[in-house]
């Protein structure tokens, strides 16, 4: 029988040096030795996302190995999910809209907070990129979701968010707005009526994966 | 004799002596009030030469810049390579076009055209080109760019994918950039047979913000270099972002300047690239150029002139730009005590 702690190490250890392999192998242990699954999801998996953001951050790691590391926190991640029993916790449940505005097709970003707000056990309405404004509306009254997440990359799709927050909060006062990309300012944020933002696609980065952390710790 | 502006931009990007500095940039300065003045719609000045060429014209004839630039969008090289380009037709908002079916995953995907003067849109982007040279003549300086090679991946494939390959499978990479770079060079002499007074090579999604130092230099950086060794006029290399890990490998690779952003230290690349190095850069284009006052444009103006030999848009100008702003530009700019007096 394989040490849980040993197994949160190798799923941690597995996410940093992007081995997908190891991260299944730990993730897969969890459930056969009928382990926690959400804790293997928090200790396992994100704590290693937290590490790779400090190297992030420290500009030992870029975009792609974040990329490889996120590859490998999914591997493990949809071996443990189907496995994860909510039931008796306190936790950040809900659902998200989240999307790449129209005229932009970068979706990294999106994809990195995507794999936060998963992580945490959100249902998560991936509408990928190049997304009209009246998509993300629709969306949001469809599921009644909690949190629209708008992401663009480049300034000159950063005023289609504006006129998505306009939309969305005149349909739905309540509904929570994060704005993210490259040009995104607090300014910004505020100028446009967003709930929050994350700065620049180097902070959506590292943003999104202190979140992760933050999740762990509440 | 008081030098002609075309005159004053070549000199500057080959780091010859100026009697005055002119505001000009290497990206595209298309503005609303440009397309106004010539009742265009900007979804379609990509698609029609003369469209494109007034499109670029306007600014320089309402603000005085000094440098007419053209194409407008990221889209050419890979839509003459297969890619179906968006042009957002029926949107009210200015986007600028992207890409669809990124059918590339290897090197062998890419379908090179026989004949790069007439795919895709290359030929409307040459017609432009001769059409301002033809307007213009030897006033003012005809600008043209392609993108470099591991940002035109970026636009052929997947983001994902592309960036993912560098650190898996190098080697991989390796082919995909060696055919890409084949593919700007053979663009770019359209552009430079047009009459292109001076080219840019726009290798933004190399930017440590993304990539490594280390995969820039292992990888990147001797692509770069092919092409600008393939350019015999003036000729700059730009790459976006946080660039100072990087700006000494820039400012080795074949080109008469190099041109930053405003994540770029200014001051650093002029220590580590020396007093004879060309840098142009790194005003803000949206939080400066199209959002700040004349005030803090000039502060900004002010701000770069002791590093830079010209001072430039990191990028392209937003189209919201005030006119006015850029006048402020031209202003500020021309009032500058050049590095190099003529």
């Amino acid at each position: 029988m394989s040490d849980m702690d040993q197994l949160l190490a190798d799923m941690k250890q597995g996410v940093i040096d992007f081995d997908e392999d190891k991260v299944k192998a730990a993730a897969q242990a969890v459930v056969d030795e009928g382990y926690d699954a959400y804790t293997g999801i928090l200790d396992g998996l994100a704590a290693g996302m937290e590490v790779v953001g400090e190297l992030f951050d420290s500009q030992e790691y870029f975009v792609p190995e974040v990329l490889m590391c996120a590859d490998a926190l999914y591997a493990g991640l949809d071996i443990l999910r189907p496995h994860v029993d909510m039931t008796g916790r306190e936790t950040v449940r809900g659902e998200v809209v989240i999307g790449v505005v129209e005229g932009d097709v970068h979706d990294i970003g999106k994809n990195l907070v995507k794999m936060m707000f998963e992580v945490a056990g959100f249902t998560v309405h991936d509408l990928g990129s190049d997304v009209p404004v009246d998509e993300f509306v629709q969306k949001q009254i469809d599921t009644n979701s909690d949190i629209v997440a708008l992401s663009a990359m480049m300034t000159t799709t950063m005023l289609g968010m504006k006129k998505a927050i306009a939309t969305l909060r005149e349909k739905n006062p309540d509904v929570k707005i994060l704005i993210g990309g490259a040009p995104v300012t607090g300014e910004i944020a505020d100028m446009f009526g967003a709930d929050g933002y994350a700065e620049n696609p180097t902070n959506a980065v590292s943003e999104a994966i202190k979140m992760v952390g933050a999740l762990r710790r509440m | 004799m008081a030098m002609t502006s075309k005159e004053r931009a070549l000199s500057i990007i080959k780091g010859l002596p100026v009697d005055k500095v002119p505001a000009f940039s290497g990206f595209g300065n298309v503005i609303v009030a440009g397309l106004e003045k010539y009742d265009l719609r900007f979804a379609h000045v990509h698609l029609d030469a003369q469209e494109m060429a007034d499109a670029a014209s306007a600014t320089h004839e309402l603000a005085g810049t000094a440098s007419v630039n053209v194409p407008f969008d990221m889209g050419v090289t890979a839509e003459a390579l297969g890619a179906t380009l968006n042009t957002y037709p029926h949107s009210q908002d200015i986007l600028y076009p992207t890409l669809r079916d990124k059918y590339v995953h290897e090197a062998a995907d890419i379908k090179m055209p026989s004949d790069w003067s007439s795919a895709g849109r290359v030929p409307v982007v040459a017609e432009a080109i001769s059409k301002l040279k033809e307007r213009y003549g030897n006033d003012v300086a005809v600008g043209s760019w392609v993108l470099g090679p591991f940002t035109l991946s970026g636009q052929s494939m997947d983001l994902n994918e592309t960036l993912k390959t560098t650190l898996k499978e190098p080697a991989k990479a390796a082919e995909l950039l060696a055919k890409f770079t084949e593919a700007l060079i053979e663009e770019s002499k359209v552009y430079i047979e047009a009459g292109a007074d001076y080219m840019v090579l726009r290798e933004m999604g190399a930017t440590p913000d993304v990539l490594s130092p280390r995969s820039f230099k292992k990888l990147i950086k001797s692509y770069s270099e092919e092409i600008l060794a393939t350019w015999d006029l003036p000729k700059v290399y730009h790459i976006c972002g946080g660039t100072d890990m990087i700006i000494e490998d820039m400012g080795a690779l074949g080109a008469d300047a190099v041109s930053v952003d405003q994540k770029n230290t200014i001051a650093l690349s002029r220590e580590k690239l020396g007093s004879e190095a060309v840098i142009l850069g790194n005003v803000h284009p949206w939080e400066v150029f199209s959002q700040g006052t004349p005030e803090k444009i000039r502060e900004a103006v002010a701000a770069a002139i002791p590093y830079v030999d010209a001072v430039w848009p990191g990028c392209d100008m937003w189209p919201d730009t005030p006119v006015e702003n850029l006048k402020v530009w031209v202003e500020a700019t021309e009032a500058m005590t050049p590095r190099r007096k003529a």
